[in-house]
């Protein structure tokens, strides 16, 4: 019984009170001390129940999670991010027999709509897999008592409520930043992004401070397609034309469906150009080494794996340790970079190992910087001209 | 860094983004010359762009991919120009409809078709004039290193500017929209003539989806088009309901949108939001120097009824 339940009963009582005519002063005064205790009794539950409304029963407890929700902004077949992280949950959702519903293509609006219709359904956890939805879930979390993860926004945390998944891959995006810095040929490398969300402004600075390591002569060009354009091929592959215009060789691209755009248009480059040595891809989140076309010029990409984050996760809920910060970097695998088939110097092998070996003892510190302020400081910073 | 290599690049690629905006917003042109507002034009890109591409990876040819675009193009205007002519439905609704049908099914299709894979296209060949860019600094590349469809497409428009003003179809399509009562008085069926523009303009955004998906890119993504169909609308508007100014618009509008890129990697400090927010404040400032000579088709939007056709004109 809520509350709001006992306020109402209450309420009814005294209704019912007055109806059947009980009007005389004794009456009065039994009504009165009636009343009184049933406020008293109100206010002792409203002591009881505060906390539990704070967090809910379940989430402090520890439930057995039999199943978990994914909200995406785009298509889970989008060969990225959203992809990346639905196939990451149903996999975890097999090994340990939990049920996963996806609601995919949400886009960026208020999607609480979507997360009350998952709630009806009573799942134990949602995965809002977005940067975007960092106030939106936290807030759902809090009026309605179900679990969420966000992604990156580790202020929102509470526990038993709110769990905060930081993919911070600039480490990753380092070692690809070292191999981009080893194998250009022309000393100019590109990054072409799609939006400075946090995750690709880690990303970003990651792949610039690797560069600068590995190759401190080097020009970086770094172009933004537009905000919120992960899956716009159209205008990916423009902007890429003109970074490969500017001489770049190597292209570290940051998008979803957009990615297509930008490896369509270095496929083209290098056909154009025969004798040339040709252009070379790093991607990110996804591996699309199984695309025939797109393998000829993948170098490399950095690699989301969001399993252990999503076990522990569900193993934290269970056993009521849930709402803390996951943070998905190499030491525990959260993030990697991708074996291709494409033929890189042994020199380079090496650069990236001694880079990953320095980044694990602590010995080389990638710098953690989410936002786009901080991303065209940074930048300044390492490649000023 | 080769300040005139990047603008050649932008240029060329404006030109070759440009064009199924071009054909989009022509066709649009056409249907609301007659009367009738398309909302779906994006939807009909999506479902073209896709078949045009399951077409073309299935034959390994790009033509009859170009070919089978049109045709769902043509099947999907006609759809629409029935439902908002005989069945006199609200064009709005209607076209919305359709923009929402045709970007579900689209995304649909090509799950089922290809789940994760994602096939491309070779788009690198089919240049006749490609030798010739090399001679002409900076505008080389955008007049001679673009595909024959660039050329084809840019002939096909400009030509349906005389067809419009100089032919019996083209009056007959412009009265349809300005004074349908008097097309009508004539003796002559107002709703086929409706028909005949949406279908038309169905087969132009059909063009405009191939052309997009097959040739552009080389492969087709779920919503690829990402909001083309609504600008040819604007396009479309702002070129006056001329092919021949829609052209103009469309090609300055792909300018504008390599124009952010290009003068960021040329270094000038413009933040990542510029890129996008420049082609869609260029539209807006040229609707708004534009404003006085933008005059919409008198009967646009409005189903033909002869019994109150009379008080309406």
């Amino acid at each position: 019984m809520t509350v709001k339940d006992m306020s109402r009963i209450t309420r009814y009582e005294e209704d019912t009170h007055m109806l059947a005519g009980h009007h005389s002063r004794r009456d009065g005064i039994r009504y009165g001390c009636l009343v009184r205790s049933r406020l008293v009794a109100l206010a002792i539950a409203v002591l009881l129940m505060a906390p539990l409304a704070v967090a809910p029963a379940s989430a402090q407890e520890g439930v057995e999670v039999r199943s978990v929700a994914i909200v995406t902004p785009a298509s889970r077949t989008n060969q990225g991010w959203d992809q990346q992280g639905v196939d990451n949950l149903i996999r975890v959702g097999e090994e340990l027999d939990v049920d996963v519903e996806v609601a995919e293509n949400l886009g960026y609006d208020d999607i609480t709509p979507v997360l009350l219709d998952l709630a009806s359904d009573d799942v134990d956890l949602i995965v809002c897999h977005a940067s975007g939805y960092q106030t939106v879930c936290p807030e759902f979390a809090a009026a309605e008592g179900v679990p969420v993860v966000v992604i990156e926004n580790p202020e929102a945390i509470q526990p038993g409520l709110v769990a905060d998944i930081e993919t911070q891959a600039q480490e990753a995006a380092y070692l690809a930043g070292v191999m981009a810095g080893n194998e250009t040929t022309s000393g100019t490398v590109g990054i072409v992004v799609t939006g400075q969300p946090p995750t690709w402004n880690f990303m970003t600075v990651g792949f610039a401070e690797g560069l600068k390591a590995a190759r401190p002569d080097a020009r970086l060009v770094y172009t933004s397609v537009g905000e919120g354009t992960y899956d716009d091929a159209a205008a990916a592959r423009q902007v890429t034309d003109t970074v490969l215009a500017a001489g770049a060789d190597i292209v570290f691209g940051m998008g979803d469906g957009a990615a297509f755009g930008m490896i369509q248009a270095i496929r083209e480059h290098n056909q154009q150009s025969p004798g040339q040595p040709p252009v070379r891809f790093i991607d990110v989140i996804g591996d699309k080494s199984g695309n025939e076309e797109a393998a000829d010029l993948l170098l490399t990409s950095v690699l989301f794996d969001y399993t252990a984050a999503y076990t522990q996760m569900i193993a934290d809920l269970e056993a009521g340790t849930f709402g803390q910060v996951y943070t998905m970097d190499l030491s525990n695998g959260g993030v990697n970079l991708l074996e291709t088939k494409l033929a890189i110097r042994s020199e380079t092998t090496e650069a990236v190992a001694a880079a990953r070996s320095g980044i694990e003892s602590g010995a080389i510190q990638v710098s953690s910087v989410g936002d786009a302020k901080g991303v065209d400081q940074r930048l300044r910073e390492l490649f000023p001209t | 860094m080769d300040l005139s290599a990047i603008a050649a690049t932008v240029l060329a690629s404006a030109v070759l983004a440009s064009i199924p905006l071009m054909l989009a917003a022509t066709g649009e042109a056409i249907g609301e010359r007659a009367g009738v507002l398309n909302l779906g034009i994006e939807g009909t890109m999506l479902l073209a762009g896709l078949v045009a591409f399951r077409v073309a990876l299935d034959t390994d040819s790009i033509v009859i991919g170009l070919l089978a675009g049109p045709l769902v193009g043509l099947v999907v205007g006609t759809l629409f120009g029935l439902l908002v002519t005989l069945a006199r439905a609200d064009q709005v609704l209607v076209g919305i409809g359709l923009t929402l049908a045709g970007t579900g099914l689209s995304g649909f299709l090509f799950r089922e078709w290809y789940g994760d894979q994602q096939p491309l296209l070779d788009t690198g060949s089919g240049r006749p004039l490609a030798s010739l860019a090399d001679h002409v600094p900076v505008v080389g590349p955008a007049l001679f290193d673009q595909h024959w469809v660039v050329y084809a497409a840019m002939i096909g428009v400009l030509l349906l500017g005389p067809v419009l003003t100089r032919t019996r179809a083209g009056l007959l399509v412009r009265a349809t929209g300005e004074a349908p009562f008097a097309v009508d008085a004539a003796g002559i069926s107002v709703w086929r003539v409706r028909l005949g523009a949406t279908a038309m303009a169905g087969v132009l955004g059909g063009l405009a989806g191939a052309v997009l998906v097959v040739v552009e890119l080389g492969f087709f993504r779920p919503g690829v088009t990402a909001g083309a169909g609504f600008i040819a609308i604007a396009v479309a508007m702002l070129g006056q309901h001329t092919p021949l100014r829609v052209a103009v618009a469309s090609l300055v509008f792909g300018v504008l949108q390599g124009l952010g890129p290009g003068l960021q990697v040329a270094g000038a400090p413009v933040g990542s939001d510029f890129p996008r927010l420049l082609p869609y404040l260029g539209v807006v400032v040229a609707l708004l120097l534009a404003r006085h000579r933008v005059a919409l088709p008198a009967a646009l939007g409005r189903p033909y009824d002869r019994a109150t056709a009379r008080q309406d004109d």
